[in-house]
């Protein structure tokens, strides 16, 4: 059944000398940031924080030596990534050029490209935003009507992303829209790299989520004009082009370690003194961690390998965001202390943040449902 | 070597156990013809060393034929005799040969009595005891733990069995053992029910691979409204689900089997009995639902691989037994985090 094989990690993946540098920069850098800040966990921004990693080398750590990266196997990428996660750091700022943006522009963009961008995304220095979903195309990705007309020396934008997280701070969009007409539903689409800060007839507007935050953007492309360099990979290529990023964007650590805050703060307080129903529930939360985890790593053996495990990839996301979504509940029924926004105590406080970003875990970057549709297709369904 | 043995053991058992020879298994017929066959292949001293006469391949590579035999559902203790053969070559005792069996040996109570040993007590629900040649266990002797090889012969059985008619016998002990029946060999306390529940764990992530193929081919044969089952997304929905539950027991369980023989071994056990435990529930509720009723049937292949799950989930320690235990390491140990306690768990030797 080649869905379900997950060949293990391999041998001496676990770093140990890496996981311990890492850790020891977070005890520095985070001392004293308050686990309600750690409960943001990924969604957390800071630009200093990101230059800081890179500093250490880890940013962009598989991109070749050339364009600024470390040339590290995608085990070493995966303990530091975790590593963060763990500890809650703010690091959406390089987390979507480093885990997807980046490794697209090596394996599809131009030269000229890699050479512009690249090492500065190794660096920390560049924010990206993801620029796929419509007002009428979320799930459905194939009804993108956002569209990009060809003219003298580049292309013409018109239409509306929605939900861009941090297209107000970033730098660049991998923008997906349409090139041309075609009768294969997924053809005609096209990559574009966006330099956010350098063009105009763009607005962001901000779309406030139910915590109060502004993570999420409206973005209008109002004819803006966009130069031929800005396209991304082949014209007409961009259906597969995005595919090929699902496995990045679905199988990392950040798909099950989102509620990891919360974890930590159950367990402190259970530390103090637990029944044996406590104990159990606690065993099957380990359980159920390790093999994510073991999960995850064999994912990313495979990427680097280059194969393409879109389908373990979704069936990560799948479990991981039943896991990472389940906390709240289970913490709830383990203790009896009511979450309040902003806190009375730090417990209280986490899981008032926990309980209220829980339901978008199985939304964003491909719902249940889709993934779902997708794992039952590898099944070999007819 | 390993992938010969493993395509040898997948083509053997594909050809020679079938529905009618699960079923007959199920009505109280031992397979001998079936067991002459594994013996002649030489599967069941896959994990002994050479030296004893096995065929020396690593723990976590030999333990791979457990899975294949529960994705089989092979109705004979071949796991059990993996295991006891790899126990008793590593105590230094000559390879027994036929069929062996393990048991948890808490119970038992050893004496000395002249030169020799004597061993008292009852070992509950043995696997196939009354099928076995012998059962091997472990026992302490004045706080050091001993390995026994008990003839079934001489016990006193009372017959049970598990939900899939498999014999789950009750076995009386008391007899004095001979020289080759008892031999010290240095083991944690815990360890014959770890090797017990990790074996089970392999079993059931092959045989959740089966119930899941079972699944997936029905829903793509079976036509209703005019179209095969499976078009519709509500099951879609469920054998995906199925197809995440299946993926991560196989991998709790070879997590387990590649941390064999390092210190990890005993929390990756905990994790990996438990999580294909919970599977277990939920690919066996979701597969009988996909099949309605042809798969609540004696004729239908499915049941022998659902009752098998569900018997194995309980054997060797259950879903709360080995989850109270992970959780009562994760609240004691004394790394300062929780995910300091996770990655220690699942550092070293837990990759193959
Ligand atoms: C926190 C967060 C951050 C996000 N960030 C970004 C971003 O940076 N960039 C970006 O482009 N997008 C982003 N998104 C958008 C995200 O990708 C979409 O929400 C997602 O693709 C679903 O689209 P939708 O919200 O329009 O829901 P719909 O597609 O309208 O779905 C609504 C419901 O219908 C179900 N459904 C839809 N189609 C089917 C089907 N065929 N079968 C069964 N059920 C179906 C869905 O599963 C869901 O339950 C973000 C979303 C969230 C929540």
């Amino acid at each position: 059944m080649t869905v379900t094989a997950f060949p293990p990690p391999p041998p001496g993946s676990d770093h140990d000398g890496l996981r311990q540098e890492v850790r020891a920069f977070l005890a520095e850098e985070l001392a004293g940031f308050p686990p309600e800040k750690r409960a943001e966990s990924w969604n957390g921004f800071s630009r200093d924080f990101s230059r800081k990693l890179a500093q250490r080398g880890w940013v962009g750590m598989t991109f070749p030596k050339e364009y600024g990266g470390h040339e590290r196997s995608a085990l070493e990428r995966y303990v530091v990534s975790e590593e963060l996660l763990a500890a809650g750091a703010p690091v959406i700022s390089h987390w979507i050029a480093d885990r997807q943006s980046g490794p697209l522009i090596l394996a599809k963009g131009t030269e000229e490209q890699k050479r512009r961008i690249v090492p500065r995304i190794a660096a920390g220095e560049l924010c990206f935003c993801i620029g796929m979903s419509e007002p009428d195309s979320g799930s459905d990705l194939a009804a993108t009507r956002t569209v990009a007309t060809e003219v003298e020396g580049g292309f013409r934008v018109n239409g509306t992303k929605v939900w861009t997280t941090y297209a107000h701070v970033a730098d660049y969009m991998i923008l997906f829209c349409r090139t041309g007409k075609s009768d294969d539903r997924h053809g005609g689409m096209s990559q574009f790299l966006v330099d956010l800060k350098g063009t105009g007839n763009i607005s962001i507007s901000p779309i406030i989520d139910l915590l109060g935050e502004h993570h999420f953007n409206q973005v209008t492309f109002d004819n803006t004009f966009l130069p031929t360099e800005a396209l991304l990979g082949q014209k007409g290529e961009g259906w597969s082009q995005v595919m090929s990023e699902l496995a990045f964007e679905r199988s990392g650590p950040e798909r099950f370690l989102s509620s990891f805050a919360l974890i930590e703060e159950l367990i402190r307080l259970l530390r103090e003194g637990a029944t044996e129903a406590q104990e159990a529930e606690i065993g099957r939360l380990s359980a159920h961690l390790m093999v994510l985890r073991q999960m995850s790593r064999s994912v990313a053996g495979m990427l680097n390998e280059g194969k393409n495990p879109s389908l373990q990839a979704a069936i990560v996301k799948d479990l991981g965001a039943l896991f990472e979504q389940d906390v709240p509940r289970l913490a709830r029924s383990l203790l009896s202390r009511p979450a309040v926004p902003g806190g009375r105590d730090s417990y209280a406080a986490v899981l008032a943040y926990t309980e209220l970003a829980v339901p978008s875990f199985s939304l964003r970057g491909g719902t249940r449902e889709i993934l779902r549709g997708i794992i039952a297709r590898g099944l070999g369904l007819r | 070597m390993e992938s010969m043995i493993f395509d040898m053991a997948e083509r053997l058992l594909r050809d020679h156990v079938s529905h009618a020879l699960r079923e007959d298994a199920a009505a109280g017929n031992c397979p001998e013809a079936l067991w002459a066959r594994i013996e002649e292949a030489g599967l069941h001293l896959a994990m002994a060393p050479e030296e004893a006469g096995g065929f020396g391949v690593p723990a976590a590579e030999a333990l791979g034929l457990v899975r294949i035999a529960g994705a089989h559902g092979v109705p004979l203790p071949l796991a059990e005799t993996l295991i006891a053969n790899a126990l008793l070559a590593q105590a230094g005792l000559a390879l027994p040969g036929g069929r062996l069996t393990i048991a948890e040996g808490e119970a038992l109570r050893l004496d000395r009595r002249g030169a020799g040993v004597h061993a008292s007590g009852t070992l509950t629900m043995v696997p196939f005891a009354r099928w076995a040649d012998r059962i091997v266990t472990l026992a302490s002797l004045d706080g050091a733990s001993q390995v026994l090889s008990l003839p079934v012969k001489g016990l006193t059985l009372t017959p049970a069995q598990d939900l899939a008619g498999m014999p789950r016998d009750d076995a009386a002990v008391d007899l004095d053992l001979g020289a080759a029946e008892i031999a010290p060999l240095d083991m944690p306390a815990g360890t014959m029910r770890a090797l017990g529940a990790l074996v089970r764990s392999l079993a059931m992530a092959g045989a959740l691979e089966t119930i899941l193929d079972l699944s997936v081919q029905y829903a793509n044969d079976r036509v209703q409204f005019g179209r095969p089952i499976g078009k519709f997304q509500a099951i879609q929905q469920y054998l995906a689900t199925m197809a995440g539950e299946t993926a991560a027991s196989r991998v709790a369980a070879e997590m387990a089997a590649a941390s064999h023989g390092t210190p990890s071994f005993a929390l990756a056990v905990a994790a990996a009995k438990s999580r294909t435990g919970e599977a277990a529930q939920t690919v066996g509720a979701l597969a009988h639902q996909i099949h309605g009723a042809i798969g609540y049937t004696q004729e239908y292949a499915l049941h022998h691989f659902t009752k098998r799950v569900w018997s194995w989930r309980d054997e060797f320690g259950t879903e709360r037994d080995w989850t109270r235990d992970l959780g009562r390491a994760a609240l004691s140990s004394p790394q300062a985090t929780f995910w300091h306690f996770i990655t220690d768990s699942t550092a070293r030797g837990a990759t193959a």
